[in-house]
């Protein structure tokens, strides 16, 4: 049983601080947006959300950001896998440089890609004999988002699979199985949650992406524009209204994310306890 | 129970080695192509044209600004999120109080918040529109395009980054510590001193470098509140963009050459840390 | 009475930890708290040291009410459960912690460190760090750290419950000897009987939020004053009616019959016994090796009695047919506990 410590100190000047720090730097900007948007009528915001090039943003937003996760899924299970199973050359750097997204400035890798995947890069080159456009276009934004998703994946899954008790597949051999029917039937369901949880963050953090998309997009109307391009675009012309709402719009969609990975992972939680 | 014991399951087979070393490859493409080859493209493209350009394009003045704003901000960023990240930390993990969850909640809420909204907010808050517009203008108070509208929304951006990774341990770790030094007649701060921190030094050290280098290279929100104003409110990642956007390759890559040596100096640093703070 | 608790209530949500607790506890004592787990023993040891406030009632230390003296001013010492030893500390900062607070000198924190390693017998170890020490090492630290500011108390919760169950017996009778050395008033908590009994002068034993008594060890198992004592030693047999035992007064609204192991004989047909007379007839059902004896469980006028029997006495079989008698028994009412004698002990018994 966890009980309140009455004996150590400090208690209201931390939560005090804490409060305090929270609400200037989190709580009423936060709130500013949400007040400014009750100013605005509900015609006003079904009216800025349903214009065509901003609908077509969102489509392009949650298009690409799905389809970057889901090879990030994929990718990022393969490479859990091979950093926790296998031994090879380079492994220390190959799971120091997992983490290069979050060190990385997403400027300077939404240059570095546009520069690689551009029809005169060593990248672009290659793929422009078959025909194939990656930058400014949608795999482009893709390419980006794969970027920027993918130690989200790696991160939520290898500390899973270090964990993962061989005496499951021990057990599972025992019995007879095959080791790709082990892999399908006992590891991946145990994985499952782990790698919707990293799906869903590296989901709700694509949809957001600003920095490295907005140089490899081209930002074509209706083509390549990201819904954080057009609040921008808003900005740049004192649209503020509209900036707001699209925000508006964006922000409940990655909430919404939040919660479901939390669902998942209060329930993967309390499965662990109880299994333990 | 982190190490996967060799039994004989694990002993390759003929099929197995195929399927072993076809993922390995995979990896090592993947992360050739989509990790260090943009890596190098930077550098290649900095120096496409020599030293000497790059170290022109280094040295120039609106580059040396933008690193002195940036590493202002980034300061800024650090020093009021040790204490929010310490504070925090502390308030979550020795007590219960009504509204715990809520409030380890909103912390972690700026992380799931996009950039641009980030400054959004911000410019909502503090600028034209803001009910306090008028009072910061009498007061001479410049926040929206201006460095401290830059420093906020970098807080912001990292916010949680050092809570975050103090919170586990100490959960971990438990009270008792705490408990038995306060039986004694230690005081608060003694006991953080002597009793806490050492079991948090590692966690602390590693968020501190995350937030370091979040907060260097943030783009979209600082991008939105700094109104672009060369040499004076572009920090490097903001420089980037606008020589990049005027076609000034060479240039542009050398600015972005420094914050890879960062990201790589930070990749070091963590696996430094996190080395060391495996081994107590 | 050195500590005295007076109508102690406290709640935790809505679960009741301490329920109208009124207690108290002699100088110079070691007291052991028994109770199952959730009985609100480790409750009562915490509001005494300070870690947790009651919502209502009195605690007493030394005549002065001290409810609202804080933690560190009550002269106590505290042994937790986990140790809770300084990890980034080595044993000697550990032991010297509490007097470095207190702003001693070193010189005299020294030597009061080198005397408490000399008294646990961990001389020579003062470099090493928590996580070098064995079990049993570490509670010889935590128990020095408590001791290092001569507190009037020293209260330990579950002090064995970490260590492995050979070191353990070992622990308690030196804690109990080192505790009686020093003559400081101390307060154990436990969950485990015969650790109560081994190591404590006094047992007060707790229930759900409640004091059920308080007694030596021998008044408290020989003579339970209610329901919950009396079943809650030894592996005692339970069932309801008991009067088909002949030879036992006859109460009415009795609610259970508690019948401890050694309360039971049981001999062979081909075996002399000494009541023949007012034993009954027994079926064998089980027969266990334990490590003390042999171990039986009996069916006897419809309910099974767990009996034992040493190795040196002849081997009775399953199925065989037995003699049962019961020396005595516990009937509780309500609450209420009392012994019920064989009244064939009171004949006088014919020696051929």
């Amino acid at each position: 049983m966890k009980r309140k410590s009455v004996v150590i100190p400090g208690f209201g000047l931390t939560t005090g601080v804490t409060l305090a720090i929270l609400s200037v730097v989190v709580l009423i900007p936060l709130a500013s947006l949400v007040v400014f948007s009750a100013q605005m009528s509900a015609s006003e915001i079904i009216d800025v959300i349903t214009r065509p090039r901003v609908l077509s943003s969102f489509k392009v937003s949650f298009l690409t950001a799905f389809v970057a996760s889901l090879i990030n899924a994929v990718m990022g299970v393969v490479l859990a896998w091979v950093l926790v199973r296998y031994t090879f050359p380079l492994k220390r750097i190959v799971d120091g440089t997992i983490e290069l997204p979050f060190a990385l400035p997403t400027a300077v890798a939404g240059i570095a890609l546009t520069a690689l995947t551009a029809d005169t890069g060593l990248v672009g080159g290659f793929f422009a004999n078959f025909g194939i456009k990656i930058a400014f276009t949608r795999i482009g934004i893709t390419v980006a988002l794969v970027f920027i998703g993918i130690p989200f994946v790696v991160r939520a899954v290898q500390p899973v699979l270090e964990k993962l008790d061989p005496a499951y597949e021990e057990a599972a051999g025992v019995l007879g199985a095959s080791r790709t029917r082990i892999f399908w039937k006992v590891i991946l369901p145990e994985l499952i949650p782990a790698i919707f949880t990293g799906f869903g963050l590296a989901f709700g953090r694509c949809l957001g992406e600003y920095g490295s998309v907005v140089f490899i997009a081209g930002n074509m109307p209706f083509e390549t524009e990201i819904a954080p391009l057009i609040i921008m675009s808003e900005l740049q012309e004192y649209d503020y209204s509209s900036a707001t709402t699209i925000a508006l719009v964006m922000l409940v969609a990655s909430f919404v994310t939040l919660f479901l990975v939390n669902v998942v992972q209060n329930r993967n939680a309390k499965i662990l306890k109880g299994g333990s | 129970m982190s190490t996967v014991t060799q039994s004989s399951l694990h002993r390759d087979t003929k099929g197995s080695k195929i399927v072993r070393y076809s993922l390995i490859g995979l990896s090592l493409l993947f992360v050739f192509l989509m990790l260090i080859l943009p890596l190098i493209t930077v550098i290649t493209e900095a120096f496409k044209q020599g030293f000497a350009v790059y170290s022109k394009a280094v040295a120039d003045d609106y580059t040396i600004k933008a690193i002195l704003l940036t590493l202002e901000a980034s300061f800024f960023a650090v020093a009021i999120n040790t204490v929010f990240g310490l504070c925090a930390a502390w308030s979550l993990t020795k007590f219960k109080f009504k509204g715990k969850k809520i409030l380890a909640t909103l912390i972690d809420l700026p992380v799931t918040v996009s950039p641009i909204i980030a400054g959004l907010i911000f410019l909502l808050t503090f600028g034209r529109q803001s009910p306090i517009f008028s009072l910061l203008q009498d007061a001479d108070i410049k926040i929206v395009f201006a460095v401290p509208g830059i420093v906020l929304a970098t807080i912001f951006v990292t916010f949680p980054f050092i809570s975050r990774e103090l919170i586990p341990v100490l959960e971990s770790q438990g009270t008792d510590e705490e408990e038995a030094a306060a039986l004694m007649g230690a005081k608060g701060f003694t006991i953080f001193r002597r009793i806490t921190f050492p079991h948090i030094k590692w966690a602390f050290l590693y968020g501190v470098v995350l937030c370091a280098a979040r907060a260097m290279g943030e783009f979209g929100a600082v991008s939105v509140i700094s109104g672009h104003l060369r040499g004076k409110t572009n920090t490097l990642p903001l420089h980037v963009e606008i020589l990049f956007n005027e076609f000034q390759y060479v240039p542009a890559f050398a600015v972005a050459s420094i914050l890879v040596m960062l990201a790589i100096l930070i990749l070091v640093a963590r696996s430094v840390i996190e080395h060391k703070g495996r081994k107590k | 009475m050195y500590v005295e608790l007076k109508h102690i209530n406290k709640h935790f949500g809505n679960f009741k930890a301490s329920d109208d607790v009124t207690v108290g506890i002699e100088k110079g004592k070691l007291i052991g708290l028994l109770g199952p787990s959730g009985s609100g023993k480790t409750t009562i040891l915490r509001m005494i040291a300070g870690l947790e406030h009651p919502d209502s009632g009195e605690i007493i230390i030394d005549g002065k009410v001290i409810n609202d003296v804080p933690a560190s001013k009550r002269g106590i010492g505290f042994v937790f459960q986990s140790y809770a030893l300084f990890r980034y500390m080595t044993v000697f900062d550990n032991i010297a912690f509490g007097l470095k607070i207190a702003k001693k000198p070193a010189n005299e924190i020294k030597e009061r460190v080198h005397e408490l390693l000399e008294l646990v017998g961990l001389s020579g170890l003062e470099k090493r760090y928590p996580s070098e020490l064995s079990g049993g090492q570490r509670q010889r630290v935590a128990f020095a750290r408590a001791l290092a500011p001569n507190p009037q108390l020293l209260l330990l919760d579950e002090p064995f419950a970490a260590i492995d169950a050979k070191v353990r017996q070992e622990l308690r009778s030196w804690l109990k000897g080192m505790i009686q050395k020093l003559g400081v008033t101390s307060i154990f908590v436990t969950h485990d009987q015969d650790e109560a009994i081994e190591v404590a002068d006094e047992i007060i034993i707790t229930n759900r939020g409640r004091i059920e008594q308080v007694g030596t060890p021998y008044e408290i198992y020989s003579n339970p004053k209610t329901a919950f004592t009396a079943s809650f030693f030894g592996q005692p047999s339970i069932f309801k009616d008991y009067t088909k035992f002949r030879n036992f007064e006859s109460i009415e609204n009795i609610d259970n019959a508690v019948v401890r192991p050694e309360f039971v004989k049981v001999t062979k047909k081909t075996e002399v016994q000494k009541y023949s007379k007012s034993a009954e007839e027994g079926i064998v059902e089980e027969v266990n090796f334990r490590g003390f004896g042999i171990e039986l469980r009996i069916r006897v006028n419809g309910v099974v009695l767990t009996a034992r029997r040493s190795f040196d006495e002849p081997k009775v079989e399953v199925g065989e047919k037995v003699d049962v008698f019961l020396y005595q028994l516990f009937v509780t009412e309500g609450n209420e506990a009392r012994l019920l004698k064989n009244q064939s002990l009171r004949e006088p018994v014919v020696v051929i």
